[in-house]
């Protein structure tokens, strides 16, 4: 009988290659079907690379024949953020800029999961550079939330949580500087998981703010989340900032919450702005954890409201100096018919780079330039020290703490137009990127006005993310896996 | 704070990023934005002895790999996404200007 490939998570997947009830390529194809009858409405991917998943399949399938033990995710299809390199795909970043870049190395993300087994579909659409909530202001069109097409997935790794929530893939990854992987999976109703800085390599990844970026899965169960992080985690000689990790993260995922301390906010989860639909399915998430056997405690993060103005100085700075990079001379566009090499920097970042990439350059050129130094990025550091201590401080009293991952559900595309009321819609995920702790979004039902999905994020202490998935294996068990989006469940990729 | 037109248009020959005068003028509303209702907390603290924390990592320190030669990215593959090649280097315009010779 003919199992729907796109009600299967990553772990079944694996098993039922392992136990050879399915053929590596037999999952390939109707990875390809599922995405070529569903992402002409998506739009997720930014390239499919059906010789590639083929490829990897059929040395899954010789392997097995051959009667080898098989890696843990063999077979497993995933795809990959545009700013991942992989040998053999375009790396873009959704900018002109890198239109038509070939990448000549992969990203050790992304060699790890292809070692683990995984079959690569292709790359996921984000906004340029990663600069962005909407994913609206990737250069090669929009991404639609598959739970509402006429809204944004969120951003900037909109294609990476779409992807996942129209069954396309079981996993992707994804990126995240200031929320970009936690506000997307709440948008689109999918498990997303930002870990600790440290854990997993940024070696081949493009970089936009680098004491704050880090990679991480999607998926629709923690289960998944849990078997991509096993891959993902631990140390690489090609980043320096990547730490020694060999915890198993899915030994004791279902241990449940018994005796665990969960923290809350209060003046964070009722603050103004957010949506009462987002603060009643928040506050019915702490009782479902409390149902589990956790306490719940509440705590304080007293300089939570200042991280967004430390976030938007440090983050357009570091963003201003990764970026300096493209000058039209190694890669990315080049202006022809330039009179000297300085015209042709300045029009080819003019013409490559569009109008976000621009206004988060001009600020962090600003904020390090001559006399303004003082004023804002020394000052936004110390207020990194600050907010780094309040978490540790809250770390004392709790376990985990829990709040939205955003203070809305999906909104509408065009309705953020002003590019600083898109800035302070990142409340609630940027303070995490700051201290460097994880932070992971699971769903938790539909608000209550909107219908739309609402995502719970718990956060935890830097280097126990495994604990922090435990706390979300609960919230699971209280509201189930997450669904696919109604419209495309069950649309195109059979296995039999 | 206010910035003005003349003071972005500095800011963008530096960034290497040519603006038009329309780019110029919506470029000073945005950033004058940013700065007044988004950046302006952070001069509100009083942070006075606080110790700035530049990484989330505090106690990272740079370790260095033994020093044995290692295969890196081939000539061709770092050409591969050049604008413009001659040989085994990247071409570039004049870079003193008046349009001479490449």
């Amino acid at each position: 009988m003919p199992t729907s490939y796109d009600s299967l998570g990553a772990g079944q997947i694996a098993r039922l290659v392992r136990d050879g009830e399915v053929s590596a390529r037999e999952v390939a194809q109707a990875a390809l079907d599922a995405v070529s009858a569903r992402d002409g409405d998506v739009h997720a991917f930014l390239q499919v690379t059906p010789e590639l998943a083929l490829a990897a399949a059929d040395r899954v399938d010789a392997a097995r024949a051959a009667g080898e033990q098989l890696a843990p995710l063999a077979g497993v299809p995933v795809a990959f953020k545009d700013n991942m390199h992989l040998v053999g795909t375009r790396t873009t970043c959704g900018s002109r800029m890198l239109e038509g870049y070939e990448s000549v190395f992969t990203a050790t993300c992304v060699q790890r999961m292809l070692d683990a087994g995984c079959l690569p579909l292709g790359k996921l659409n984000m906004d340029e550079f990663a600069f962005g909530s909407s994913t609206e202001s990737s250069y090669f069109g929009k991404t639609c939330n598959p739970h509402d097409l006429g809204r944004v997935p969120g951003g900037s790794s909109g294609g990476s949580a779409a992807a996942v929530a129209a069954g396309m893939l079981p996993l992707t990854l994804g990126s995240d500087t200031g929320g970009s992987i936690r506000q997307p999976a709440s948008f689109c109703g999918v498990v997303g998981l930002k870990p600790t800085y440290g854990m997993v390599s940024r070696y081949g990844v493009v970089a936009f703010g680098s004491s704050l970026d880090q990679v991480g899965p999607f998926g629709r169960t923690v289960d998944d989340v849990a078997l991509a992080m096993n891959a993902l985690a631990g140390r690489d000689p090609r980043d320096c900032t990547s730490q020694r990790w060999d915890v198993d993260f899915c030994e004791h995922l279902h241990d449940g919450v018994e005796g665990m301390r969960i923290g809350i906010v209060d003046a964070m989860n009722h603050a103004q702005g957010v949506d009462p639909e987002v603060e009643s399915a928040i506050d019915a998430a702490a009782q479902a954890l409390c149902a589990a056997g956790a306490q719940v405690v509440d705590v304080e993060l007293p300089h939570a409201p200042e991280a967004i103005s430390a976030y938007y100085v440090l983050a357009p700075c570091e963003a201003f100096s990764n970026l300096a990079r493209f000058d039209g001379v190694r890669y990315g566009y080049r202006y022809e018919g330039a009179r000297d090499l300085s015209e042709m920097t300045s029009m080819s970042r003019a013409i490559g780079f569009g109008p976000e990439v621009k206004r988060r350059i001009m600020l962090g050129a600003y904020l390090l330039s001559s006399g303004v130094y003082d004023k804002y990025y020394y000052p936004a550091q110390q207020v990194r020290a600050l907010i780094t201590q309040d978490y540790r401080d809250a770390f004392e009293r709790c376990d985990a703490i829990l709040m939205p991952a955003s203070p809305r559900t999906a909104f509408a595309f065009g309705e953020m137009s002003n590019p600083t009321q898109m800035y302070l819609s990142d409340m609630f995920t940027i303070s995490i990127n700051i201290a460097g702790n994880a932070g992971v979004t699971v769903p938790v039902g539909v608000g209550a006005d909107s219908g739309l999905p609402v995502g719970a994020q718990l956060v935890g202490p830097a280097f126990a993310d495994d604990r922090l998935l435990r706390v979300a294996a609960t919230l699971q068990d209280a509201y189930g896996a997450a669904p696919v989006a109604r419209a495309f469940s069950g649309k195109g990729g059979e296995l039999r | 704070m206010s910035l003005s037109k003349k003071q972005v248009s500095d800011i963008a020959d530096y960034a290497r990023i040519a603006l038009t005068d329309e780019e110029l003028d919506e470029m000073t509303a945005y950033m004058n934005d940013a700065v007044d209702n988004v950046l302006a907390p952070i001069r509100g603290l009083d942070l006075t002895g606080v110790e700035p924390v530049f990484h989330p990592i505090g106690d990272l320190s740079n370790v260095m790999r033994e020093d044995e030669p290692v295969p890196g990215l081939s000539l061709e593959d770092a050409l591969r996404n050049a604008g413009d090649r001659d040989g085994r280097s990247f071409r570039v315009p004049s870079i003193l200007g008046n349009g001479g010779d490449r």
